[in-house]
């Protein structure tokens, strides 16, 4: 099995945003992997270690830092990366799932993976399509939201993250696209004496402008705004004046 | 803000992971130029392996610290996830300066800073049992031992399956370390060395409080000149060789254990003897530069998280009817001229380390610098998170006064102010009257 990783570089989880001019800064911020493509590198190298898997590349697009965010997936795991190189904003501002899964469409048939893993979604974004929309591009099935994985005759079995609970789904064959949902796995850090291996392991570097897909966003972002501030709160006497409040301000009981 | 343990828009509420970063704050957003973190990480790999560390330390280290030091005892368990010997899950920084046919990384004087500055930040004491290991026993074999040497024992040095450390002060000579009166004796006919004698503050000197740590680089006088000393490989077992007594009640550093080491007439062949005889001085002084980046390092690694701590508790307090402590203008002094501080150290650690050469002498006038200034400021920056913090910091739970008690040590060990002093007045007094660069 041949098993393609998504990996997106995304404003690192712990930093706190800032809006200016109409979008999201990101001068000077730290940037790291998205945890949920963490999570798929995670599951990958493990059908690997398994010996379900044959080889596992990690695809990244996005400008020249993105072979930061490859090699860590290197680091962990991955036998080689594909880095599309690209200046376009991958945070839906310029670059948007649609065209990102006809990019990865061109990986998956050249490479003629087996399996695609991706992140349930990018911690930018917060879209969710790219997964469904690269399934639906190729003729797939496709499970988003996968809590377990288990490979069995020749298909997957997993298990998917609901509103209510988790539902079991099988794969009858593979190819198939599966995203990961956040209980999948934990994933490994990267040792130092691999973190130097994977200095030597290739990455092939293409142009996205050079791929034949239409880059060109469909939907425009017209404006990006900071959450208000949370008001004030008010200390209130006994559990009757809450109620009352609650009841007679609030309304909600 | 987003947290890991706290982001499941689609499924239910899923708490693991307890991230440190998430408690600790928002605030990852750089805050220093281009030029100032190309510093601190030069290279790809070097932002790669501080990476790394950061998430060992987070998950591996800070959870276990504040145990290992309330009961003064060594958490073997931890520094074995430190080697290799547990294929591609042990974080392998054991060897992080021994070339790699040796089992090693071949980093270099770089890496070393920031691997000590990332386990300072949550276990000084246990990162003096890596520097022991790390840098006293293992740099020092890779870069003076015979190539028979480096293949017998620094692969296990490095996988972590043995623990070990370095042999200099003695109960009457630590800054005055030419005065040692250890010393080894030829035996008659040419069969080896008779070592004898006493060492004194060992760390890793025992594992487990009844016996002796596993092997052991011993400088011994070999010779009548004062500065006539050798280098040997002493191993656990060996006949004669025997736990002095554990140094208990220790005022910080409590997580790594400390010794005194007994040599009776412990007969050593000659493959034991590492670099020439009566040439181990030069061994000694090489050695001590990196070991001084390490514990500025470590310094280092205490005032960051100094100051992440009580920057943390001034936003959250409240007191006079004011938002928080940041509104008055003492705490802002503490905070601020930590802050510049610790930036100030954190330049000159790193200016110092990235062109440091291991296999060479020469850089002692700055590596006892950074020391000196780093060891004080970070005994500072801590002070002042207690300050900030008041009886909360003077609380174990609150974590800063053992960093406090921590950094004391950086003042003494590795070469006191003192020796520091000395040794730079000296090589500045060699230039004469010629102005600085």
């Amino acid at each position: 099995m041949k098993i393609l990783v998504g990996i997106k570089r995304v404003v690192d989880y712990a930093v706190k945003v800032r809006v200016s001019k109409g979008t999201v800064d990101l001068a000077n911020v730290k940037q790291s992997m998205n945890p949920f493509c963490e999570i798929a590198v995670e599951e990958a190298v493990r059908l690997k270690e398994s010996k379900n898997a044959s080889e596992v590349v990690a695809l990244s697009i996005g400008p020249k830092q993105c072979t930061e965010t490859i090699r860590t997936a290197l680091a962990m795991g991955c036998d080689r990366g594909i880095h599309i190189q690209t200046d376009l904003r991958t945070d839906y501002m310029d670059l948007q799932p649609f065209a990102i899964a006809q990019l990865f469409q061109k990986i998956v048939e050249k490479e003629k993976s087996d399996l695609v893993l991706l992140g349930k979604q990018g911690i930018d974004s917060d879209c969710g399509q790219t997964g469904p929309m690269l399934a639906g591009m190729m003729g797939w099935p496709q499970v988003t939201f996968a809590a377990k994985v288990e490979v069995k005759d020749g298909g997957l079995l997993v298990e998917r993250e609901t509103d209510s609970g988790t539902e079991t789904i099988q794969v009858k064959s593979l190819p198939a696209v599966v995203t990961c949902d956040l209980r999948l796995n934990e994933p490994r850090y990267a040792t130092l004496p691999n973190i130097m291996k994977a200095k030597k392991k290739p990455v092939e570097t293409l142009k996205a402008e050079e791929m034949g897909v239409d880059l060109v966003p469909h939907n425009q972002v017209l404006e990006i705004l900071e959450p208000p501030p949370r008001k004030e709160g008010i200390m209130v006497e006994n559990v009757d004046s809450l109620i009352d409040k609650l009841r007679n301000e609030a309304q909600v009981i | 803000m987003f947290t890991r343990a706290g982001y499941a828009p689609f499924a239910s509420a899923v708490t693991r992971l307890p991230s440190l970063l998430a408690s600790v704050g928002p605030a990852r957003r750089t805050l220093s130029s281009p030029s100032i973190n190309a510093l601190f990480n030069p290279t790809d790999e070097h932002l790669a392996m501080r990476a790394t560390l950061r998430t060992f330390v987070e998950r591996e280290v800070e959870p276990q610290a504040a145990h290992y030091n309330k009961t003064e005892t060594f958490n073997r368990d931890l520094f074995r996830k430190l080697g290799t010997v547990d294929q591609d899950h042990g974080l392998g920084v054991l060897g992080l300066t021994v070339p790699e046919e040796y089992g090693g990384l071949g980093l270099d004087a770089t890496a070393v800073a920031l691997t000590h500055e990332e386990l300072s930040y949550s276990d000084p004491a246990f990162c003096l049992a890596y520097l022991a290991h790390a840098l006293l026993l293992a740099n020092n074999l890779a870069v003076n031992g015979s190539e028979a040497q480096k293949s017998r024992w620094l692969p296990d040095i490095c996988a972590g399956t043995v623990v070990g450390g370095m042999c200099m002060s003695e109960p009457n000579a630590g800054t005055d370390v030419l005065g040692m009166k250890t010393n080894a004796t030829a035996i008659e006919g040419g069969g080896g060395w008779k070592l004898n004698g006493t060492k004194m503050w060992i760390t890793n000197g025992t594992l487990d409080g009844r016996t002796t740590g596993d092997i052991f680089l011993v400088y011994a006088r070999t010779g009548p000149a004062k500065t006539d000393l050798t280098q040997f490989v002493v191993e656990k077992n060996m006949p004669g060789f025997s736990l002095g007594q554990k140094i208990v009640d220790k005022l910080g550093m409590r997580a790594s254990m400390t010794a005194e080491l007994v040599f009776e007439d412990v007969i050593l062949s000659h493959d034991h003897v590492v670099g020439e005889v009566n040439e181990a001085t030069l061994c000694m002084m090489r050695n001590l530069e990196i070991e001084r980046i390490g514990l500025a390092a470590m310094a280092l690694g205490i005032a960051r998280r100094s100051i992440d701590e009580m920057k943390r508790y001034a936003l959250e307090r409240q007191a006079f009817g004011a938002r928080n402590l940041f509104e008055f203008g003492q705490i802002q002094r503490l905070i601020a001229e930590s802050y510049a501080e610790y930036m100030a150290g954190r330049c000159y650690v790193y200016g110092v380390a990235n062109s440091l050469d291991l296999n060479k002498a020469g850089n002692g006038l700055d590596a006892d610098g950074t020391k000196l200034y780093c060891a004080k400021m970070s005994k500072e920056v801590a002070d002042r998170a207690i300050q900030v913090m008041g009886g909360y910091g003077y609380v174990g739970e609150y974590k800063v006064e053992r960093l406090w008690r921590d950094a004391k040590l950086l003042e003494i060990g590795g070469g006191t102010n003192e020796s520091h002093h000395k040794n730079m007045a000296r090589d500045l007094r060699k230039r004469g009257i010629a102005p600085l660069d």
